[in-house]
């Protein structure tokens, strides 16, 4: 059981490796291993395709930075984030805008694991909890 | 209400509007106490998580792909997918004199339901021991008032001094009679108003015992008015592993205020073979892999970084450990056993054989032994107790040979008879530690002979009427021997005095 879970992550890994052309993910890539695990089914070709999945997704979300926002947001604006969190993580990022009235005001970013919290939903949930 | 107001406004005004960066991840999985996390990136080694619901967790395995944390609360309310974030912070426990006669849990939670517990600092559960050069040596006695530990077995403030045996031997028997003795001297000492005197607080820490055998030794202190000088960290069978894992280290990090602020503490652990055991649990559901007897490669460093952190410091104070040790079947050469015997300061150790035998406390002075020693002892110990271990061990060689005939010579016969009193002299009832000064006036008669004529089996019955005799009639004595630690020519006049005056009234 055990060396079965490691010979999936490690096909995963390989995988994912594979997937990138000059250090970003590339799409014709992804569908060339794709075609692959289709054409020649791994042993465990399910849980493979999911533990790739995670790793593609983690990977797609620190390019990608999604920017939940109470009220209008110019694109202005998301673009000067975009540009600002690109040099803060050395690599270019992408703002998405969501919208999220339960914000209330203010920002919240999330870019892969970070988020940074600037909405007063995020401020008066951290009040709440210290009082 | 007006109170709660202006907390309100005082969290008010430090909120900043600063945008605040967290590092997150999601639950992948949830089973055993252990949650896999996918994301926290810049989480660290035993960092703090904070789960949906207020659960915290310590992450403990950093893997490349998950993160694998210890769940420290209701798993029960959390689910896959639910958001994980990193707190910056290592896991801290509430620390200070407001703990004293409190219970509480392993992540200093009251348990006893007395209120919140007015604490104003705390201290990281995990700390880096205190280094070479910042140590000062074991000088200071730590009198347990068991008198065959005080006299030949002696405890020094800071050391680790581990109390080994089967069960039912009487092992959490010592430590507490430990803790109420230390809990009687406080309160002569503070009300001596002793400028100089050091009052020793107690921390007792259960680690998978039963609820039933923690209340029952609450119950114990509190009747002996030891509580309020009392720590009580209960971790017990029913508490997930991760909690009774922590537990000691908790119980250290409240010892460890008192040492760094100029005071003496004394911390028990009860006991680390259950720890090993939840440390092992964790590590196998960990995936981590495993060793001997199952348990995890670095099993030695889980207890060896928790006991060297009891040390005595220079210029400050001291945290004194009795960590318990339940063997199986009296072998001591087993795994974790010989691991905390190569860590401690020595170890007392109990046999059933001896329990049995009515021998109680059934300390075996052949195997126990303080690797401080009479650096330990007060003067007048070692005046009266210096030659015990070796008459006792003359007793134990000569007691196998006699089994074989009854052909011996005077001389024989004397050291045998000696040392079946000596025997005698040294069983003690369960909580009734025996003041220093008491035993010094105890120890004294025996070497002086004032048992010999006794018959062996009226000894216990000539102890106990000559304890009472001196308590009631001879305080004053006591009282000199306690502050003058040392006999001198007139305190062994007077001491001779006394016992020539106790001896007729005893109808042995």
């Amino acid at each position: 059981m055990a060396s079965a879970k490691k010979q999936i992550t490690q096909l995963a890994k390989q995988f994912y490796k594979l997937s990138f052309e000059n250090g970003v993910l590339s799409a014709d890539r992804v569908s060339g291993v794709l075609a692959y695990i289709e054409k020649h089914r791994p042993a465990h070709t399910l849980a493979v395709l999911q533990a790739y999945h995670r790793l593609v997704a983690a990977e797609v979300a620190r390019g990608q930075a999604v920017i939940e926002h109470a009220g209008p947001a110019d694109q202005a604006s998301l673009d000067a984030i975009a540009a600002a969190l690109s040099k803060k993580y050395g690599r270019p990022v992408t703002a998405t805008a969501k919208r999220n009235d339960a914000l209330l005001a203010g920002l919240r970013v999330r870019v892969g694991d970070d988020v940074y919290e600037s909405s007063v939903a995020g401020q008066l949930a951290v009040l709440g909890a210290a009082v | 209400m007006s109170s709660v107001l202006e907390q309100i406004e005082q969290q008010i005004a430090q909120l900043s509007t600063k945008a605040v960066k967290k590092n997150t991840g999601h639950i992948r999985t949830v089973a055993d106490g252990v949650a896999r996390i996918d994301g926290l990136s810049d989480v660290m080694y035993n960092e703090m998580v904070q789960f949906p619901g207020g659960v915290i967790g310590i992450a403990l395995n950093l893997e490349e792909d998950e993160v694998g944390c210890v769940v420290l609360g209701d798993i029960s309310k959390l689910k896959e997918g639910d958001e994980v974030q990193t707190t910056g912070k290592l896991l801290s426990v509430p620390v200070g004199k407001a703990l004293l006669g409190r219970a509480v849990d392993a992540l200093g939670n009251p348990v006893d339901g007395k209120g919140p517990i007015a604490a104003t600092e705390t201290n990281p559960v995990e700390k880096i021991a205190p280094g070479i050069i910042v140590r000062k040596s074991v000088s200071q006695p730590l009198f347990t008032g068991i008198m065959a530990i005080d006299s030949m077995i002696p405890i020094g403030r800071g050391q680790r001094e581990l109390i080994i045996g089967d069960r039912g031997t009487g092992k959490t028997t010592i430590a507490i009679d430990t803790i109420i003795n230390q809990a009687k001297i406080n309160k002569v000492g503070l009300a001596s108003g002793d400028p100089k005197f050091r009052p020793v607080y107690s921390i007792y820490v259960a680690i998978g015992q039963k609820n039933s055998n923690i209340v029952r030794t609450i119950a114990a202190l509190e009747a002996a008015g030891a509580l309020e000088y009392t720590i009580i960290v209960s971790a017990p069978a029913a508490d997930n592993p991760a909690n009774q894992y922590l537990a000691p280290y908790s119980g250290a990090a409240m010892g460890e205020w008192f040492m760094e602020n100029g005071m003496d503490a004394l911390i028990v652990y009860d006991d680390l073979s259950k720890h090993a055991v939840a440390y092992r649990q964790i590590s196998l559901i960990l995936k981590r892999p495993s060793g001997r007897e199952a348990y995890p490669g670095d099993v030695f460093y889980l207890h060896s970084r928790l006991l060297e952190r009891s040390a005595r410091l220079e210029g400050k104070g001291s945290l004194t450990a009795l960590p318990i040790i339940e063997t199986l079947a009296g072998d001591v050469s087993a795994y974790i056993p010989t691991n905390v015997i190569s860590i401690t300061d020595g170890q007392i150790f109990l046999e059933t054989d001896l329990f049995n035998q009515g021998i109680r406390p059934a300390v075996s002075v052949g195997l126990s032994v303080s690797r401080v020693g009479s650096a330990a002892q007060i003067k007048a110990t070692k005046q009266v107790g210096g030659k015990l271990k070796g008459e006792l061990a003359q007793f134990r060689e000569l007691a196998a040979f006699a089994q074989f005939g009854s052909d011996l010579d005077a001389k024989t016969k004397a050291q045998l008879e000696r040392g079946a009193r000596i025997v005698e002299l040294f069983k003690q009832p369960a909580f009734n530690p025996i003041p220093i000064e008491l035993q010094v006036a105890v120890l004294f008669a025996m070497q002086k002979n004032y048992f010999d004529a006794i018959d062996t089996k009226q000894v216990v019955a000539a102890a106990n009427s000559l304890k009472e005799f001196f308590t009631t009639r001879k305080d004053a004595l006591l009282t000199e021997i306690r502050t003058k630690a040392a006999l001198d020519k007139d305190l062994e006049a007077k001491l001779q005095a006394a016992l020539e005056e106790w001896k007729p009234t005893f109808n042995g």
